[in-house]
């Protein structure tokens, strides 16, 4: 019986399955064009200041100026041009931040899954100990000892966020080394490696992925987080944090600036979050 | 497939497996003190047994009797705390993984669940292929994995399965056909032994009776040495030739079929068949 | 198909959302202390009949047609809520799985008196002495050790035994068995069919006893009903389908079980062309 309901949920579920996956994708498809071809697309430079244009309101309200879509900040800076090119850094830093996350952690997790004594010993008494730090003071410590700059943020992220996937991983890998399939390849003369790298990765992959989307979302959020307290790159290149950094103080009488930013910082680190569970779905033969 | 599953007399043959003085513990991680090792519990007691080439050898008892445990200490997917386990007259009970590995295509095995032993990500034809990859001396060249894949859907076809079944996922296939993907692979590589381990409790009657028959003819024709691990005396009677009831991992019983099951030794082994409900009409049964 | 029946069903048909047929214009009556076995392979709807009867079918399906009567009170004519006591007051299940059925963080004694507290309007030194009584009366030692004990505490035996207790406690006129026995090496199995089998005869309840094996049938029931791809094969005395069967799968079920006291037979599959031509007869008739 449970084998007929298993059968047709996903035939009902898999409409919205396909926006959950396509809306998303969508969303960080146009951000990484924009990355990409930031200098055609942003219509100022986002460095420029104009002092006689400060605080301009976006389009759709009284008393802006023809070109200024979402407006100007307190140092007369358009804010549309300065949201384009945060994507930069927004798009560089979850990408290698959260793909060097996820390869730390998740070989750590496999490993200590899988082979357990003396690694799972070790590995989990790691965890243990590293989660015990607060985290953003670790980042700021961090950051502070190297630096600031895209490279220390990098860095920072992996240092921190390795444990999530690590305990998640390790947690799946145990469950996955439970199952006969392990001892019958093993029957079958494969070597240990070859069966955790084979037989127990495709099954975990999916969960890999889904918190590498999720690890995304973060690292933007942490990026953002530390160019608030200006902890991240220099403060002439334009971040989403900055901006929203900077907008706090205006926002009784220049909301757009801390919004424009704060609108793409959510979309962003929902997009991922939803294109990991999407993709966990849609690459899982046997949810299909 | 309906072929009667009458065993006929066969005469006593040379053993394939031979194991003597055999011994295992497990820690008890239940009745563990806080700052103390657990203590360990004996799941074989000491056990002398022999298994006779080409032959089907039946390993009965309740939950706890050992009889899992033992058919694993078999294939070497655990390593026993004493006595020796002669495979071909060789002891293979302290080999390590490494020197266990060339003999391990003569040792397969098929398992309980279909489902969990079947990897959920690999289509069917790589399932049966993997194990022939491993022992192949021609690795990766195009024309090498073509001839695997031919040589598992044969494997398939042997089983009674058609090869587009290759193609498709475990999910995909019925509990009966995913236990004749699980006989597939243990025989693709043509092994002496092969350990089944209650592959037929989780089927349904039919395919149930399908899957045995099957069993039965394959270790005919490839002259198999099986161990038949299960709980249902009625099954083991009909499929094997020999029968060792293990109970709290001691042995009861050893012996031939007829034997065993026409004067049983043991006062456990008389409750446990008494207590098989036959599917015939028994006003006293419970009396 | 008097009023004085305990369960009577009548046309039973139970479907998916999508539409598939579950079971198809099932009909049987239970009379007062008879036991029935619902007989069948996986996929035959044994189960979905006592759960239409306890109300607890799964989300995604629901009854097309049919009528239940539950000691002459038609169910479908009754609320939510009226339908949920009228159930509770008549009836109980033994259920398959003893390990799960157990809530593990609860102990003994309120996972069985709270039923004949809060829906029986017991005492609470009623239903303390009744549950006593019952796990005496199943033969475990010690009852006051056990009521305060948790379920890890206890084993599958044993477990399954206070489930036993459980459901006679409120001496109930309808018991649902789903499969109490699979979970259960052979010996334990004999000895909790004795103990239904003989509550059922002190309390004069009316048991139907979802098996698939045709032993466990042959020992326990009055009457069998053998179920196909959720239709009623054959309906008969146990006696009856034992001695002389008239269906042929009926026969072909006797045939596959295998039987060590006659090695002789051989015990052969259900044939395939028996169940395409079943299907097809079905498949046929739906159409109609």
């Amino acid at each position: 019986m449970a084998d007929v309901s298993l059968q047709t949920t996903p035939r009902v579920r898999s409409g919205r399955r396909n926006l959950r996956l396509w809306l998303p994708l969508a969303w960080i498809t146009t951000l990484g064009l924009a990355a990409l071809f930031a200098p055609l697309i942003a219509p100022h430079d986002p460095l420029y200041q104009d002092l006689f244009l400060e605080r301009l309101p976006p389009f759709f309200m009284s008393g802006t100026e023809p070109g200024y879509w979402l407006g100007t900040d307190s140092l007369g800076r358009d804010v549309l041009s300065r949201v384009i090119y945060g994507t930069r850094i927004a798009l560089c830093v979850s990408l290698i931040a959260a793909t060097a996350t996820c390869l730390v952690g998740s070989t750590l997790g496999l490993l200590a899954g899988y082979f357990g004594g003396w690694w799972d010993r070790v590995i989990s008494r790691l965890i243990e100990i590293w989660m015990a730090f607060p985290p953003v003071l670790f980042a700021v410590l961090l950051v502070a000892v190297m630096g600031t700059g895209l490279t220390s943020v990098i860095v920072a992220i992996a240092l921190i966020d390795w444990t999530r996937f690590a305990r998640v991983i390790r947690a799946e890998t145990m469950v996955q080394a439970q199952m006969d399939y392990v001892d019958s390849a093993q029957i079958g003369g494969a070597r240990r490696l070859t069966t955790l790298v084979s037989e127990i990765l495709p099954n975990v992959l999916p969960s890999i992925v889904a918190l590498l989307m999720l690890e995304m979302g973060i690292a933007v959020i942490v990026e953002a987080i530390l160019s608030f307290v200006n902890l991240s790159l220099s403060s002439d290149v334009a971040t989403w944090g900055s901006m929203i950094a900077e907008g706090r103080n205006a926002i009784h009488f220049a909301w757009w600036v801390l919004l424009f930013p704060l609108i793409a910082l959510f979309l962003t680190v929902l997009s991922f979050s939803q294109l990991g569970e999407g993709l966990k779905q849609r690459f899982d033969p046997v949810l299909q | 497939m309906a072929a009667p599953l009458i065993c006929p007399q066969t005469a006593p043959a040379p053993a394939l497996f031979s194991v003597r003085g055999l011994r295992l513990s497990f820690p008890d991680t239940a009745h563990k003190p806080l700052f103390a090792p657990a203590p360990r519990i004996e799941v074989l007691k000491g056990l002398d047994l022999d298994l006779p080439r080409g032959q089907i050898t039946g390993i009965v008892g309740e939950s706890g009797s050992g009889k899992s445990t033992l058919g694993r200490v078999l294939v070497r997917l655990l390593r026993p705390d004493a006595g020796q386990v002669l495979l071909n007259g060789q002891d293979i009970a302290t080999l390590d993984e490494a020197a266990l590995r060339p003999l391990r295509r003569n040792l397969q095995m098929i398992f309980q669940d279909p489902m969990s032993s079947l990897n959920p990500r690999h289509k069917i034809w790589r399932i049966v292929a993997a194990p022939l990859a491993r022992y192949a001396n021609d690795t990766s060249t195009r024309n090498a994995s073509a001839a695997r894949r031919d040589q598992a859907l044969r494997a398939l076809e042997r089983v009674g399965l058609d090869p587009s079944f290759g193609e498709r996922y475990p999910h995909e296939l019925s509990g009966g056909q995913r236990q004749r993907v699980g006989i597939a692979r243990a025989i693709a590589l043509e092994p002496e032994f092969i350990l089944a381990d209650e592959i037929v409790s989780g089927l349904d009657v039919s395919s149930q009776a399908q899957v045995l028959s099957l069993l039965k003819s394959l270790a005919q024709e490839m002259n198999l040495t099986i161990a038949f691990i299960s709980h249902d005396l009625s099954v083991i009677r009909h499929l094997c030739d020999n029968v060792i009831v293990l109970n709290r991992g001691e042995i009861l019983e050893n012996g031939p079929v007829e034997q065993v099951f026409a004067a049983p030794q043991s006062d456990i082994t008389r409750l446990l068949l008494d207590a098989i409900p036959l599917p015939e009409l028994d006003d006293k049964w419970f009396d | 198909m008097t009023m004085s029946s305990t369960l009577n069903i009548q046309n039973l048909t139970v479907s998916l959302r999508s539409g598939l047929p579950l079971l198809r214009q099932v009909n049987l009556t239970l009379e007062p202390g008879e036991v029935r076995a619902l007989v069948g392979e996986s996929g035959a709807g044994k189960s979905m009949i006592g759960k239409a009867v306890l109300g607890t079918l799964p989300p995604a399906t629901r009854v097309t047609r049919g009528q239940i009567f539950l000691r002459g009170q038609a169910l479908d004519h009754l609320n939510a809520a009226q339908r949920r006591h009228c159930v509770a007051q008549s009836a109980a299940l033994i259920p398959q799985d003893p390990l799960t059925a157990l809530n593990p963080v609860r102990r003994i004694a309120p996972q069985i008196t709270d039923p004949l507290t809060r829906i029986h309007g017991w005492s609470a030194e009623r239903a303390q002495t009744r549950a006593l009584e019952l796990l005496d009366r199943v033969e475990i030692r010690d009852p006051a050790r056990v009521m305060r004990s948790y379920p890890h505490e206890l084993s599958g035996g044993m477990r399954q035994r206070i489930l036993i207790a459980a459901a006679f406690a409120p001496s109930p006129p309808l018991i649902v068995a789903d499969e109490p026995t699979t979970a259960l090496d052979v010996t334990v199995q004999k000895q909790i069919l004795k103990l239904i089998r003989e509550l059922q005869k002190e309390v004069g309840t009316a048991v139907l006893f979802v098996t698939h094996d045709m032993g466990v049938v042959a020992k326990i029931s009055q009457k069998v009903s053998v179920l196909f791809q959720g239709r009623v094969m054959e309906d008969s005395t146990t006696e009856a389908i034992f001695s002389n069967p008239t269906h042929p799968y009926t026969r072909a079920l006797i045939a596959a079980t295998p039987s060590y006291a006659d090695p002789a037979r051989s015990f052969s599959p259900v044939p395939p062309e028996l169940i395409a031509q079943m299907k097809s007869k079905i498949a046929q008739e739906e159409i109609l």
